[in-house]
């Protein structure tokens, strides 16, 4: 079981991704109105929030540390608050600011912080060869370190994620792959693109162990990651788990869900696991007031780190030519011969 | 709704209000994604004559009445506010 | 009693309604032709390609799929081969890595490794383009890509008369398709689409010839070939060096295989100056094909040349980064200027 400090610290992450989200949500949709131009306002593009995911990071993530490799898809957000990215720096690069985590190149899909070894990608299960090969790295240099794959319930039958299912387990790899199912994949429900209603079953047909965890409980999802990243801390192979969360903003900002009946939404608002948490915090003695206490240290946080971002230079567009490879070759770059 | 421009010449307003979604009643402002003919184009009541955008929603404007699409009130990505009158037709 | 004014010929559509009136036609008229991809179903698509197709033909016509594409397309290659006519989407078109086998392996090469005993009579629709801060892995073009693997026609429509004639064909024809359209062009709410791709459409079926460029625009003091999006810029920036007193021709080249090299030739003779513009990457692509086909047919008449497209980089996602490599507006202005003697 967590203790009261680990508890704590979950709770406060969490609090910290809700927030995080909803204000980038406010600063997405600023200079869009009144009919959303993706490409106008201070962040454009693409913005995928997970609010109604937090739990599931808060959980793992907890069993982590800076040398343990986390990869995360498209929606990762609460996945690089939990394992520790440069926040600051984070968002500036979801601003598109030359001191941001990429200097504006990657954007909120593609962020990179090797200090922690965090990395998050834009194509679905993208990121599961690669926590692989961390993995392998870790085994063949015999350290303890482990890695962790994010994706989505969309993903489980993309061909990545199956094929990095079998070369975990067959090789016995420290990786833990974890699935956040939040029931949808875009617009597509999980029951009409699959037959399996337990994703993590899908570990069955590899011979490695799996687990699912019920909808938006941290606790529970800590205890179930801390077996899996124990397992494979100890040297005993690959585990697939299967976390229920919930959806509560859209696939994407712009995303009407006009295909979700209003029914799945109100029941999807009233799974929220940070409450929950709340809950499990007064029950183990937490005060009203440190609790809220937390809350406030948590929204102060993201407000200072918007601000700080907002704050950071943009790039110059010579920059756009830099960085394709590492050291001085041009590549035919720029078109001057 | 018609307005009159002189004598026998009947104006019916593509009234946005019309097709304002329940969903959406809090909103007051929208814009015109596509117009779909142009002012002088003959129209049947029905036909679907422009895409309007209340927030991320997109909804088909129908020509209230059979005839000419006189005027284009507000234009391509012009911006409007619930009830504002999108054109008008010209029955006939 | 009718005034007047001319009564103007009718209404106009965004490129993605012409496509989807196109597929919907097709679909009416052959029972074997049938839609499948991510979110094409209640969703319609998330760049409209199949919006309102779903009320008319169910999910079984209008198929949702799992996000699979290995499994997906190789399908369709597969129905293809049993004779019926699918169209499948391949979401956006960065997404070719996780499918390529099926697609360039298969789709492209079973005509031809069968010796025409198997034909594989199918559509494969993709989102492409950027300009819109998607970032590296969602904004892409890649026409250079499937252009250059054999086996396989290409067309890239610039405007809804030709997205739904050149949908008309594709369906049509016996050999696979990729149909290339840009999401800035479909005229979708939430990303709106310059001047010039919604054009009056005719409400029958037409077909528009593969291999046929269009000539947009006739000028004598240079040749621009482009296509997609940037047929529009072109156009744009003809406009504006008009006033500076120089004609320029624009060339949308529609179908880039098979690709109509004579049009480009007899514009190249008679101007002597190439411009080609393309939203691909720059080197050992579209840009160099056409200049390598202007020097093959017409090396006399060529005094200068010039070549538009992205440079050797992935598509940054910050706002100047990205308004850096894409060409604008003015870089076509500029290249077209840069020509003249």
């Amino acid at each position: 079981m967590p203790t009261v400090s680990e508890l704590r610290g979950m709770y406060e992450e969490m609090v910290l991704a809700r927030r995080y989200e909803e204000r980038l949500q406010e600063e997405y949709l600023e200079g869009k109105q009144p009919a959303f131009d993706i490409s106008a306002g201070p962040i454009p593009g693409e913005l995928h929030l997970a609010a109604g995911h937090e739990a599931s990071s808060a959980g793992v993530c907890r069993h982590l540390r800076d040398d343990d490799t986390v990869t995360a898809p498209h929606r990762p957000h609460h996945v690089a608050i939990s394992k520790g990215v440069d926040l600051k720096r984070m968002t500036a690069e979801i601003f598109g600011r030359r001191t941001g985590l990429s200097k504006g190149k990657g954007g909120h899909m593609h962020l990179f912080d090797p200090d922690v070894n965090f990395a998050c990608s834009g194509i679905i299960a993208q990121g599961c060869p690669p926590a692989v090969g961390a993995a392998m790295a870790a085994k063949k240099r015999n350290e303890d370190s482990v890695a962790v794959a994010f994706l989505g319930d969309g993903a489980i039958d993309q061909g990545a994620f199956l094929e990095s299912l079998n070369l975990a387990a067959v090789r016995e790899l420290p990786v833990v792959f974890v699935i956040e199912d939040n029931d949808w994949a875009i617009s597509m429900p999980k029951e009409r693109i699959t037959d399996i209603e337990d994703g993590s079953r899908r570990a069955e047909g590899f011979a490695m162990s799996n687990t699912r965890v019920d909808y938006d409980d941290a606790v529970a999802v800590y205890e179930a990651a801390r077996e899996a990243v124990g397992r494979a801390r100890a040297g005993n192979g690959p585990t697939l788990l299967e976390l229920q969360v919930h959806r509560r903003m859209g696939h994407f900002m712009g995303d009407a869900e006009a295909y979700r009946h209003d029914e799945d939404k109100e029941w999807a608002e009233k799974q929220d696991p940070i409450p929950k948490l709340a809950t499990r915090l007064r029950e183990e003695g937490v005060e009203d007031v440190d609790i809220e206490e937390i809350r406030e240290r948590a929204h102060d946080r993201v407000e200072e780190v918007i601000r700080w971002a907002k704050d950071q230079p943009e790039p110059d567009p010579e920059e756009a030519y830099e960085d394709v490879f590492v050291g001085d070759v041009a590549a035919g770059v720029g078109g001057e011969d | 709704m018609s307005g009159d421009a002189g004598g026998d010449v009947e104006l019916v307003a593509i009234d946005s209000d019309a097709v304002w979604p329940e969903d959406a009643a809090e909103v007051e402002e929208a814009v015109v994604a596509n117009w779909f003919v142009r002012e002088g184009t003959r129209v049947e009541a029905g036909e679907t004559v422009c895409e309007i955008q209340i927030e991320k929603v997109s909804i088909d404007v129908p020509a209230p009445a059979t005839g000419v699409l006189e005027t284009i009130e507000v234009p391509d990505n012009g911006e409007f506010g619930r009830g504002d009158a999108l054109g008008y037709v010209r029955v006939g | 009693m009718a005034e007047t004014e001319t009564e103007a010929a009718g209404r106009e559509l965004t490129m993605s309604r012409a496509m989807v009136e196109a597929i919907a036609g097709e679909m009416r008229e052959d029972e074997e032709v049938f839609y499948m991809g991510e979110d094409v179903a209640d969703y319609g698509g998330i760049f409209d390609s199949t919006e309102g197709l779903l009320e008319e033909f169910g999910h079984d016509r209008v198929m949702d799929v799992p996000i699979s594409e290995t499994a997906y397309i190789g399908a369709a290659v597969g129905a293809a081969q049993a004779g019926m006519r699918p169209i499948a989407e391949l979401m956006f078109v960065d997404f070719f890595g996780v499918c390529m086998d099926q697609i360039y392996n298969g789709m492209a090469k079973n005509t031809y490794m069968s010796g025409g005993s198997f034909t594989v009579p199918m559509v494969l629709t993709t989102a492409v383009g950027g300009g819109y801060n998607d970032a590296g892995q969602h904004s892409q073009t890649l026409y250079g890509t499937f252009a250059h693997l054999p086996g396989m026609k290409v067309v890239v429509p610039s405007t809804a008369y030709d997205a739904k004639g050149l949908m008309h064909a594709a369906i049509r024809d016996d050999d696979p398709v990729v149909y290339m359209f840009h999401k800035r062009l479909m005229g979708i709410g939430w990303m709106p689409a310059p001047e010039g791709p919604k054009t009056p459409v005719p409400e029958e079926d037409y077909t528009i010839p593969f291999g046929e460029a269009a000539v947009r625009r006739e000028g004598a003091d240079a040749t621009v070939v482009t296509l997609g999006l940037h047929v529009h810029r072109a156009l744009s920036a003809a406009e504006e060096l008009a006033a500076e007193g120089i004609e320029t021709e624009v060339i949308d080249l529609r179908t880039l295989v098979p690709l109509d090299a004579e049009t480009v030739l007899e514009s190249v003779r008679k101007t002597g100056r190439l411009v080609v513009v393309d939203e691909d990457y720059r080197s050992f692509g579209l840009t160099g094909e056409v200049v390598a086909r202007a020097a093959e047919g017409a090396l006399s008449d060529l005094e200068a040349v010039e070549r538009l497209g992205i440079p050797d980089v992935p598509i940054p996602y910050a706002r100047p980064l990205e308004n850096e490599v894409i060409p604008g507006t003015e870089d076509v202005a500029e290249a077209v200027r840069s020509v003249q003697g």
